[in-house]
C-alpha cells in the first residue's frame, strides 16, 4: 500500500515536474527579453522626440555636442557592471564593458567630448535625467516622470 | 567684530559652495613602471607619472589640464614637473570649439590621440618620429576645432602658435607657427587624417638643446591612417618634412612608421611596428642619423585601467651600434 502511495506520488510529481520546468523555462526567457529590451529616454528638453539608431548612437558615442535648440548634450548611463549597462554596451556601443569604459576615458583624455555621468540604478539615472535639460539615457523601461520623455528610436519605443 | 568676521566666513563659504555646484572637475592619472634586457644589463625605470584634470567650468567653457612628473636625473631631485596641456575649450556653436593654451599640436593620430597616457599605447613607447624631434610635440597658441561633421565624421583643426623657435612660454620674435588638419571617419573604427605644419624659426633660436645658426623654414605634411577594430588593429603615419635655410636650401626628411596588431584572445593582443627615418643629405635641422626599428611584443589588457607589455626592440642606425632590447612594461590609470 505504501509502495502503492509513494508510485502516485512519483508519478503525479513527473506529470508537475514537465510544466513546471516549462513554466520555469518561460521565466527565464522573459527576463532574458526584458534585459535585452532598452528605452531611450531624454528630457523634455533637448532630445527630438524620435531618432534612428545611427543617429543615438552617434550621440550616445559623444560625437555630438548640441542638441538643434542649443542645448549641451548630457550622456547618462548605468554603469557598466549593472545587467542595463551591459545590454547597453553591447547593443549600442557594440562593445564589452571594459571596452566602453576605456573608450570614453580615452575620448575625454584626447579633449573630444566630456564624460558621461555613470550610476548605480535606475533611479539615479531617472533623477540626473529629469534634472537636468539635454540629459539622455538609456534604461529598460520608460521613467514615470513628467519631466522625462521617451525618444522612439526607429519609430519603436522599446529597442 | 568676531561677528563679523563669522559673517564674513559664511560669505565666503557660500561663493565657494556656489562655485563648486556651477562646475564638475575630475582628476585621473596614469602611470608606468617598465623594465628592461639589453646587453647583458637589465634595468628597472619609472615612467612618467601623469595627472589628468578635466573640468565643466559652465555650459560652453571647459577645462583640461595634463602634467607629467617624471624621472630628470639632471636636476637635484632626479625628479621634474612638465606642464604638457593646458586647454581651455569654447563651444561656439555645435561641434565647433575654440581652443586656448598649450596643446599636443595636432599633426598626426598619435600625437593627438594617445598623449602621455601609456595605458593607451599600443606599444611601450612612441615612434621614432617623436624621439628623433621630426614633429613638433607641442603648441601654445589659439585655435578652431570641429569634429564629427557631416556624414564622413569630418574633422578639423585650425592653430595659429608660437614658433618652436621660442620658448613655449614667450614668443619673442613674430615668427608663428600655423598647423592645418582635417580628418575623416569613413567608418566607425577607421580614421584618416592629413596635415600641414608651418613653422619659421629665427637664428639663434634654441630647439631640442641646441642654437641654431641658421633661420629654418619648416613645412611638415603627414598622413595617418588608423583602424581598431574588433580584432584587427592597424596604424600608420608618415610625415615629409621640409626645412630650407638660405645656406643649403630645401631638405627633404622621411619619417613614417606602421604598426598592427591582433586581438588572439580579448584581452591579448600580439603586435609587430616597424619605423623608418631617412633624411637627405646637406639636412641640417635635425640630427642626420638615418635609422630604423623594429618592435614586435604582445599586449595583456588586464582592464581598461591596466596594461601589460612585453616588447622586443632592435634598432638600426648609421651613427651607433644595433641595438637590441627586451622591454616589459605595466601601465595603470587611476
Amino acid at each position: 500500500m505504501k509502495q502503492l502511495f509513494n508510485y502516485r506520488i512519483s508519478i503525479c510529481s513527473n506529470y508537475l515536474r514537465l510544466p513546471l520546468i516549462a513554466f520555469l523555462l518561460s521565466m527565464s526567457i522573459q527576463v532574458k527579453a526584458q534585459e535585452k529590451s532598452l528605452v531611450a529616454i531624454s528630457h523634455q528638453s533637448g532630445a527630438p522626440a524620435a531618432m534612428k539608431m545611427s543617429e543615438l548612437r552617434s550621440v550616445l558615442m559623444g560625437e555630438k555636442q548640441r542638441w538643434k535648440n542649443g542645448s549641451r548634450v548630457i550622456i547618462a548611463l548605468m554603469k557598466t557592471s549593472t545587467s542595463i549597462g551591459k545590454t547597453t554596451s553591447e547593443r549600442i556601443y557594440d562593445m564589452t564593458g571594459d571596452e566602453l569604459n576605456k573608450f570614453w576615458l580615452a575620448l575625454v583624455f584626447q579633449g573630444k567630448a566630456q564624460a558621461p555621468n555613470f550610476f548605480n540604478s535606475v533611479t539615479e539615472l531617472e533623477n540626473f535625467v529629469a534634472q537636468n535639460p539635454g540629459a539622455i539615457g538609456v534604461l529598460n523601461k520608460s521613467a514615470n516622470d513628467s519631466d522625462i520623455k521617451d525618444i522612439l528610436i526607429d519609430g519603436q519605443k522599446m529597442f | 567684530m568676531s561677528r563679523l568676521s563669522f559673517f564674513t566666513f559664511l560669505f565666503f563659504c557660500s561663493i565657494i559652495s556656489l562655485h563648486t555646484i556651477g562646475q564638475s572637475t575630475q582628476i585621473k592619472g596614469f602611470v608606468d613602471v617598465n623594465g628592461s634586457f639589453g646587453k647583458d644589463k637589465a634595468s628597472f625605470s619609472l615612467g612618467e607619472q601623469d595627472l589628468f584634470i578635466t573640468s565643466t567650468i559652465n555650459d560652453r567653457v571647459s577645462f583640461l589640464g595634463e602634467t607629467v612628473f617624471k624621472y630628470t636625473p639632471s636636476t637635484p631631485t632626479e625628479f621634474s614637473v612638465s606642464v604638457e596641456r593646458i586647454i581651455i575649450n569654447y563651444n561656439i556653436k555645435g561641434n565647433h570649439n575654440l581652443i586656448v593654451g598649450k596643446v599636443h599640436t595636432p599633426v598626426n593620430y598619435w600625437n593627438d590621440t594617445y598623449h602621455h597616457g601609456r595605458v593607451f599605447f599600443p606599444t611601450i613607447d612612441r615612434p621614432l618620429l617623436f624621439s628623433e624631434n621630426i614633429i613638433p610635440l607641442h603648441s601654445i597658441g589659439a585655435g578652431f576645432q570641429g569634429n564629427n561633421l557631416g556624414k564622413l565624421k569630418f574633422g578639423y583643426n585650425a592653430f595659429v602658435g608660437n614658433s618652436m623657435g621660442e620658448h613655449l612660454g614667450m614668443n619673442m620674435s613674430n615668427y608663428k607657427s600655423l598647423t592645418l588638419a582635417a580628418y575623416i571617419k569613413p567608418t566607425r573604427k577607421m580614421k584618416i587624417g592629413v596635415s600641414w605644419y608651418h613653422d619659421v624659426l629665427a637664428k639663434g633660436s634654441q630647439v631640442h638643446g641646441k642654437t641654431l645658426d641658421w633661420k629654418v623654414t619648416q613645412n611638415l605634411i603627414s598622413l595617418s591612417i588608423a583602424n581598431f577594430g574588433k580584432k584587427f588593429e592597424f596604424l600608420a603615419e608618415g610625415t615629409a618634412g621640409f626645412n630650407k635655410t638660405d645656406t643649403t636650401g630645401q631638405k627633404t626628411t622621411l619619417a613614417s612608421y606602421v604598426y598592427a596588431g591582433y586581438k588572439i584572445k580579448e584581452k591579448i593582443i600580439p603586435y609587430v611596428r616597424f619605423d623608418n627615418i631617412k633624411y637627405q643629405e646637406g639636412e641640417i635641422y635635425y640630427h642626420t642619423n638615418n635609422m630604423s626599428k623594429l618592435v614586435a611584443g604582445i599586449r595583456y589588457q588586464l582592464n581598461y585601467l591596466a596594461v601589460v607589455k612585453l616588447e622586443y626592440q632592435y634598432q638600426h642606425s648609421e651613427m651607433m651600434s644595433d641595438a637590441n632590447n627586451i622591454i616589459a612594461q605595466f601601465a595603470i590609470g587611476f
